[in-house]
């Protein structure tokens, strides 16, 4: 079995790009991995987009980027599109590897993106929510943020934690984000803000939840077989992923059920101790879940997270999907990017000296949960 | 046109009548009409007409904002349990949010789900109400 590396990375600000379409987004990250890797082209392309059919009016988004990009006409160089959801770019990367490790590949190039601006934001919202059931969910006119409102306040009710409390992840996040220049939301807020902005699903407001914004992040995954020496960049020590069960039919709303059973894939593959030093990228599209993630991979006990919030330094140095941004399909994209870039050389101000990095990446209410474990 | 006859007649029994599936294995009830038991597995499965009257588990007042759905906001989205013991996502309507509390009784009742409108399909379906029948 290869070892498998990321060699190279890229990323855009995530913004409303009004004059860059799909296509320029992906040249644009694409060029800089592709020269990043000496101008050797990828044997396999993988790209990754949640909304494209709905928002581009697109379908075989590899296909079209490939030929965008001048990947297709002379090298004929193979590509695949993958979705699933919020975590499409972390199952991207999940399939670039396994293709990697197995020997199928050398080295896979992969690529997100996402338009999120091209349309109203109730269309873009309405789009959106079809991550869940469309007939026994979306119909019924239940919507991505209501699940999370309301996991919300059985999480308060639960463990006896108050709306302010839980302010504690959005003023981190754009913390963080105040360092990264590619950052949608590059600006600090305060405890105030969060609960004084609009409201979106109660006790939801604006600031606990993701801004809409484009964005393109890529990739090139290698075997080491094939990397010069000393040019491997960080390792992938493994990817791992696990479905669960719709909200309505779980016991208990306030836990991430399909992230805790990553735990101990994190837990078996790491040393004990491994959360001291390691960094971590959770999926954040609304505050609580950010909060649990960090109590299903075992950083805090059940209704503690929002403690630790602001005590773990290699925290979404990003600034989370809610201030970097979530342009969906490149988000965990972006949680690679950003980690590969403070193990390499520091990023968004902080410098590492921890071995390992956890990208965690879901859809809607934990339907689906992705994890990849760097080590450098 | 965004609506289509066929997704929603095929589901008339989940729209119309809250079809729950019973599984003989385990005894557990789950929302909607299923082949597979999801707790236990067991194909051993039947369905189950419920009477529709439950209790409110959660809610949420919700202004998020979907094509076509912007006059009706808030809408109070909710999780039902049912009395027969399955938890149903819904919207709660025909009350005051600031009437609404967890354990409330409520009933279903049916209603507009969305619309194609000005010119075309809307689909109806069950919503809950506070219980009336008492
Ligand atoms: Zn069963």
């Amino acid at each position: 079995m290869q070892k498998v590396y990321v060699t190279a990375a890229a990323m855009t600000k995530v913004g409303r790009h009004f004059n860059l379409g799909f296509k320029e987004l992906a040249y644009e990250v694409v060029e800089r991995v592709i020269e990043e890797s000496g101008g050797e082209a990828p044997d396999y392309l993988i790209v990754s987009s949640t909304l494209a059919a709905l928002q581009c009016h697109q379908l075989d988004v590899s296909t079209i980027v490939a030929q965008a990009l001048g990947l297709s006409g002379r090298r004929r160089i193979p590509s695949i599109r993958v979705e699933t959801g919020e975590s499409s770019g972390a199952a991207a990367v999940e399939i670039a590897v396994a293709m990697v490790r197995s020997g199928m590949a050398k080295k896979v190039l992969v690529v997100g993106f996402e338009k999120m601006t091209e349309y109203p934001s109730a269309k873009v919202n309405a789009d959106y929510s079809k991550i869940l059931d469309y007939e026994l969910e979306v119909m019924r006119n239940v919507t991505p943020p209501n699940y999370a409102a309301m996991i919300m306040k059985d999480y308060m009710r639960r463990y006896g934690v108050s709306r302010e409390d839980l302010t504690s992840w959005p003023v981190r996040m754009h913390e963080n984000a105040s360092r990264n220049p590619l950052a949608q939301l590059p600006f600090k807020i305060s405890k105030d803000a969060v609960l004084k902005a609009q409201v979106i699903s109660e006790p939801i407001t604006l600031l606990d939840s993701f801004p809409l914004g484009d964005g393109a992040a890529a990739l090139m995954i290698a075997g080491g077989d094939f990397i010069p020496p000393g040019s491997e960049g960080v390792e992938v020590l493994t990817t791992c992923s696990s479905t669960s069960t719709p909200l309505y039919l779980r016991d208990e709303l306030a836990s991430l059920p399909a992230t805790a059973s990553l735990r101990k894939v994190a837990d078996a593959v790491l040393p004990s101790g491994w959360r001291k030093d390691a960094a971590v990228q959770v999926h954040d599209s609304y505050s609580i879940y950010g909060v649990l993630a960090l109590e299903a991979l075992g950083f805090a006990e059940p209704g503690q997270g929002y403690r630790v919030v602001e005590e773990l330094e290699y925290l979404n140095p990003g600034g989370g999907l809610k201030a970097r941004g979530h342009p969906i399909g490149a988000t965990p994209i972006y949680g690679m990017c950003e980690l590969y870039a403070l193990m390499m050389e520091g990023f968004a101000g902080l410098s590492f000296s921890g071995s390992y990095g956890l990208v965690h990446s879901m859809s809607g209410p934990d339907y689906n949960s992705r994890l990849i474990i760097l080590k450098r | 046109m965004k609506l289509s006859i066929s997704i929603h007649w095929r589901r008339k029994e989940t729209h119309y009548r809250l079809a729950l599936t019973k599984c003989r294995a385990c005894g557990r009830v789950s929302f909607g009409e299923r082949k597979v038991c999801p707790y236990c597995g067991s194909k051993d499965v039947t369905t189950l007409i419920p009477s529709g009257t439950g209790t409110l588990l959660s809610y949420s007042v919700s202004y998020f904002r979907r094509e076509g759905d912007e006059e009706f906001l808030p809408r109070i989205t909710c999780l039902v349990k049912l009395d027969e013991g399955a938890i149903v996502p819904g919207e709660l309507v025909d009350v005051d949010p600031d009437e609404v509390y967890i354990g409330m009784k409520v009933e279903a009742v049916l209603r507009r789900y969305s619309s194609d409108d000005p010119y075309g399909l809307i689909y109806y379906g069950l919503k809950f109400i506070p219980f009336l029948k008492g």
